[in-house]
């Protein structure tokens, strides 16, 4: 068996090699060349992604531990450096290092002839480092290491092409926000540190303190900080997941390239929220309160970001809207303690929201960076492969029978209904999200493919497909967006590998959920039924809505008036509770606080340099003094101390 | 032997740098640096050594007293890693300035050798006669720096950070004169009986005026007047020194002395964790309207060390190793921040940052160090400065909620004056920039920035390497000392 370390020292590796190449060429106008650091950027992914699923075949049920050192070790706190391989990270670490070495690809072709191409694959090497430490981190400050370090790496990343003042801020913004929700991750694990030591930052430790204290009945006493520490890492979840309150920045991030936007802002690093709620299912099935929280945060975010995608005339933004809304699924499942469906929309929509992005991106590449939907149109015909990926995307994501996105939304919708509280108007409300999705999905694909072409005239010239860098990794994704929903088919008896290979972790906190529930048993044929209505009512009312000519593009791609504010309405709430009450601290304290301890202390120093004339002895210019000066400065405050000394 | 090698050797090449030709630069560098280096080793020496004290040396006794002042120092498992910062950042000092004063590189040596002695003294001196001495040593050779070598405003920069400084701790000389009248002796255990003895009306004065000379050095929040001021018109490098070493001695003075003497005065303990807390607020607040580079990064290490004086007023057990780890690692990325930003203004011949701009696209390597430094500088988990920043943040949760929330509300303030920092030097158009004949870092320097930040990452990844150096006697001594403060209330 290898070592589990191995799956994040590859891309390690992979960034150190590629940072000194991007550093050792920075001199040279032309770089390095792009084959060798192609394949290096390629290679350690792919290694990564090997060692997962050589990991992944001989795993035993309870999960491969291995720790490699101490991290800390001080009188109060000890956090081990250790890896820990179970059904969980184990379908993370496939997805992760699958679509991301595919990615990895893609961009090899989407980056050709950037004078920055090896320091975008050194990004994108660190990313993957932080996101499989993230993911395979036996305890919560190790997954902490992995969360900021995305973090990081999203900002670097967005702010990628840097001389563009814009894209830098999108990366500050990201962060910042960020930021916020990492406080409540810090403060989650110092909740869990007071209730019984930093020995529960570790993920068994916790679960066996929890199974522990539940037999003995000592858990109440701890309730109230649990409560708090799940809150608290909901909150970070809110962040990096982008949820109600803290989503500002995930539309902003399309400012990076697209590749990035498919990979981070898409597939991997957004749902690290929902892994982190199925990690700790054991604490959050005991605080049913914070998991109604996590449900209609979900259950908002979804509808509010769905209504948003509406708006939207920038292709990036509608599918950044529609990630949002999407992850709002995912956050309503683990609120309902379906952490196993949770993880399984995750999976499905890692495959078919890449596959979007990766063709909005061949789409943006071959109309040299028009990013418009009103300046696209008639795509069809000149990009067939590239539509047909969009299309398989699109089936998946509106929940089309057979292909992937039906299977884990339907298992979504049909949770909410029979397991949640209020289940029949969660339900309703989901289900109404569904056939907005169907809508504003299919404005995309209709304002993109069909009708006639409206953009520039010499962008028409050199629209071409994608070259095969770009297009394998884009139709090996579509494959996926069409196919991967078999692991889990509700309707098929005994298609339920992915529930299974999950039970061994989350398995038991959702059978414990579940205690003293009795739901009306429906059949699932009815919720799929439901489910295929919706989408195919949305695509009806997209085509009679869009299938229209469009309105000439006029100035930016910004929504106007109710749409306006609608998308920008928690930007406009982050103005007011964030941004301004700073700033009108910051300047309180800088022009008033400031601007009068330094009157007070001039007056006091004009007074003291009166009597003391010191200004002459920095007249002299010659250094050498200063040891001399020094002896008499002291010899002057020993006089004086004995003078006032004398008189205490 | 070691403990006199740091403290009086530094002194010696002060000297030994005015015998030198004044007139060959390149010669008086190598020596300098030289020089430098074989402290920097002493002082690693010194850390694997750990807690060893000097003979005493009976030095003086104090007319009116009938204390008996000794030369006698000691070390432990905080000084030790304070006099390798205090070495490591005057060497790279040192180098940094190797390009920037000509012949005059002579006279700037002489004060960094002079400045080091006298910091590493404070350190390491265990007679608080001869710890003020070196206190007040450390004062006259940066001020004189800062006026010899500073920006445009330099003399008054330096004039009101001596007579500040110099102003702050006159009662602190007050303070122990008395306490020496009253008691037997000049070492901590004395101080405290003498302290225990005082009578009430005069315990609050006494406590206060030993606290303000360390508020002011530090500085913490209103006493920071010196500070902005000072740091911004020193040259960089010497700016490395005064921020990465120099304000530590601030924070020593409140483990060391403060705590140990004026043990049973929990309830304004209680006050310094709170002045602490709105120092490190006011401090990233301050660094977010700041328009001047090096204003930036002086209100952000107000900012840290008002964290790091808020830690420990908590009194935690993890305290010790969280402040040990935070002062460690921003005495590293402030001094590699100070170093780069000198280099940057050089680029942009502007601090003001409005002027700066574009240095990734037209200095790769440098865009990458001041990234990196600035990153580190957000406590990013890898870093040291998180290791640093979460022990603190669980000895502030220990006092309550709010003292971590007002922490956390900090990190979030850090990451927007420091993005913003990075942004406006490294990022945007190039040709925002004057062109200037020099645009590139020397390789001398980027190694010399290079190892602080190798040193960050590795100290993130193995704290311990830092706080080993605590499992000696001293990390009992402060707890014993905290739990006595604790138990007298």
């Amino acid at each position: 068996m290898i070592p589990l370390w191995l799956i994040p020292l590859f891309p390690l590796v992979g960034t150190i090699v590629l940072a000194i190449i991007a550093l050792s060429s920075s001199d040279s106008k032309q770089g390095p060349a792009e084959s060798i650091t192609g394949a290096v950027a390629v290679l350690f992914p792919i290694l990564s992604f090997l060692s997962v699923v050589t990991l992944s075949v001989g795993m035993p049920v309870e999960g491969i531990r291995g720790t490699i050192g101490t991290w800390i070790d001080t009188a109060a706190i000890q956090v081990n450096i250790g890896f820990l391989f179970d059904g969980l990270s184990r379908v993370m670490l496939l997805f992760i290092t699958g679509i991301g070495s595919l990615i990895a690809i893609y961009s090899v072709g989407y980056m050709h002839k950037d004078r920055s191409f090896a320091r975008f694959f050194a990004y994108i090497n660190l990313f993957l480092f932080s996101m499989t430490i993230l993911v395979l981190g036996d305890s919560l400050l190790l997954t902490f290491l992995g969360w900021e370090g995305v973090g990081l790496c999203s900002y670097l990343l967005i702010g990628f092409w840097h001389t563009d003042l814009k894209n830098t801020k999108a990366g500050n913004k990201a962060f910042i926000v960020n930021r916020v929700g990492d406080v409540g991750f810090l403060l989650g694990m110092l909740c869990l540190v007071s209730i019984g030591g930093s020995a529960l930052l570790s993920y068994d430790a916790l679960n066996a303190w929890l199974l522990n204290a539940l037999s003995l009945g000592s858990i109440s006493n701890a309730m109230p900080l649990l409560s708090l520490a799940g809150l608290l890492f909901f909150f970070g979840c809110t962040g990096k997941s982008a949820q109600i309150p803290l989503l500002t920045w995930l539309p902003d991030a399309m400012a990076g390239p697209t590749p990035v936007s498919a990979l981070i802002h898409a597939a991997t690093m957004v749902t690290s929220g929902v892994y982190l709620l199925a990690r700790l299912s054991n604490l959050f099935v005991l605080i049913p309160a914070v998991l109604n929280i996590v449900l209609f945060v979900g259950l908002l975010t979804a509808f509010w970001a769905a209504i948003a995608g509406l708006f939207q005339n920038d292709i990036k933004k509608v599918l950044a809207y529609s990630t949002i809304s999407q992850l709002g699924y995912m956050f309503m499942a683990a609120g309902v303690a379906a952490f196993d469906v949770s993880i399984f929309h995750v999976f499905t929509h890692a495959f078919f929201k890449a596959a979007l992005f990766l063709g909005a991106g061949a789409v943006i590449h071959s109309l040299t960076g028009e990013q418009d939907m009103r300046r696209m149109g008639g795509l069809l015909k000149k990009m067939p492969l590239t539509s047909l990926v969009m299309i398989f995307g699109f089936l998946a994501i509106i929940g089309f029978p057979g292909f992937a996105g039906f299977w884990s939304k339907d298992l979504i919708l049909e949770r909410l209904y029979v397991s949640g509280p209020m289940g029949p108007y969660v339900y309703a409300i989901a289900l109404l999200t569904a056939v907005i999705t169907a809508v504003y999905m299919g404005r995309l694909i209709i304002m993109t493919f069909f009708g006639k072409y409206r953009g520039s005239k010499e962008n028409e010239a050199h629209i071409h497909e994608a070259p095969a860098s770009m297009l394998i990794p884009m139709l090996l994704l579509s494959v996926g967006s069409a196919f991967a929903g078999f692991l889990w088919a509700g309707l098929i008896p005994g298609a339920e590998f992915f529930r299974e290979m999950l039970a061994p972790v989350v398995g038991a906190a959702q059978s414990y959920a579940m205690l003293g529930h009795t739901a009306a048993h429906l059949s699932p044929w009815i919720f799929a039924a439901l489910g295929t209505l919706a989408a195919i009512i949305g695509m009806l009312i997209a085509w009679y809505l869009f299938m229209r000519p469009v309105p000439e593009a006029k100035g930016g791609s910004e929504p106007q008036g109710f749409g306006a504010s609608w998308t920008f309405a928690f930007d406009k709430l982050h103005e007011y509770v964030g941004i301004i009450p700073t700033k009108v601290v910051a300047w309180l304290l800088d022009v008033v606080v400031n601007t009068i301890i330094m009157k007070a202390q001039w007056l006091t120093g004009g007074i003291i340099e009166i009597l003391g004339d010191g200004i002459r002895a920095f007249q002299v210019r010659k250094v050498r003094l200063q040891a001399a000066l020094s002896f008499i400065g002291m010899a002057l405050i020993t006089i004086l101390v004995l003078i006032y000394g004398g008189l205490l | 032997m070691w403990l006199h090698l740091l403290v009086l050797a530094p002194f010696v090449a002060a000297l030994l740098m005015v015998v030198t030709s004044g007139f060959d630069s390149k010669s008086t560098s190598r020596i300098a640096i030289l020089l430098g280096t074989v402290f920097t080793v002493f002082s690693i020496r010194l850390i694997s050594v750990g807690s060893i004290a000097t003979t005493p040396i009976e030095w003086f006794t104090l007319p009116g007293t009938s204390s008996t002042i000794y030369y006698s120092l000691v070390s432990n498992g905080i000084s030790v890693w304070l006099v390798f910062l205090s070495c490591f950042v005057s060497l790279i000092a040192l180098i940094a300035a190797k390009d920037s004063f000509g012949i005059n590189y002579k006279n700037f040596a002489i004060g960094i050798f002079a400045l080091l002695g006298a910091m590493n003294g404070s350190f390491l001196a265990s007679d608080a006669v001869l710890f003020f001495f070196f206190f007040e040593a450390m004062v006259l050779p940066a001020a004189v720096l800062i006026a010899a070598y500073g920006g445009l405003d330099r003399k008054a920069a330096a004039m009101n950070f001596a007579i500040y400084t110099l102003a702050g701790s006159a009662p602190m000389a007050l303070a122990l004169w008395y306490l020496l009248s009253v008691g037997e002796g000049s070492s901590v255990v004395h101080l405290t009986m003498a302290y225990q003895s005082a009578p009430e009306s005069l315990k609050f004065i006494l406590f206060a005026s030993f606290a303000l000379a360390f508020l002011v050095k530090t500085p913490l929040f209103p006493f920071h007047g010196w500070q902005a001021q000072a740091y911004a018109e020193a040259p960089a490098p010497l700016s490395a020194v005064l921020t990465g070493v120099m304000s530590k001695v601030g924070v020593f003075g409140f483990i060391f002395w403060v705590i140990p003497v004026f043990n049973a005065a929990e309830s304004m303990m209680n006050t310094i964790m709170w002045i602490g807390l709105f120092t490190a607020v006011y401090g990233a607040l301050m660094a977010i309207r700041a328009t001047d580079a090096k204003n930036l990064l002086a209100f952000s290490s107000m900012g840290h060390l008002g964290l790091a004086v808020a830690g420990i007023f908590t009194f935690s057990t993890t305290m010790p190793s969280a402040v040990l780890v935070l002062l460690v690692a921003h005495g590293l990325s402030a001094s590699a921040q100070f170093v780069l930003t000198g280099i940057a203004e050089r680029f942009a011949c502007s601090r003001d940052l409005k002027q700066m701009g574009g240095l990734a696209s037209r200095n790769p390597m440098f865009g990458f160090l001041f990234g990196f430094a600035g990153i580190a500088a957000l406590a990013v988990p890898g870093t040291a400065g998180f290791i640093g920043e979460f022990l603190i943040l669980i000895s502030l949760w220990e006092i309550g909620p709010l003292p971590a929330l007002v922490a956390g509300v900090c990190l979030v303030l850090s990451a927007v004056y420091m993005l913003r920092f990075i942004q406006a030097v490294l990022f945007g158009k190039a040709d925002q920039v004057k062109e200037t004949p020099c645009h590139k870092i020397s390789s001398f320097d980027a190694a010399a920035v290079g190892i602080l930040l190798v040193l960050l990452v590795v100290f993130g990844v193995k704290p311990n390497l830092i706080t080993d150096s605590l499992n000696g006697i001293v990390e009992n001594e402060v707890v014993a000392d905290m739990e006595v403060s604790q138990d007298a209330n």
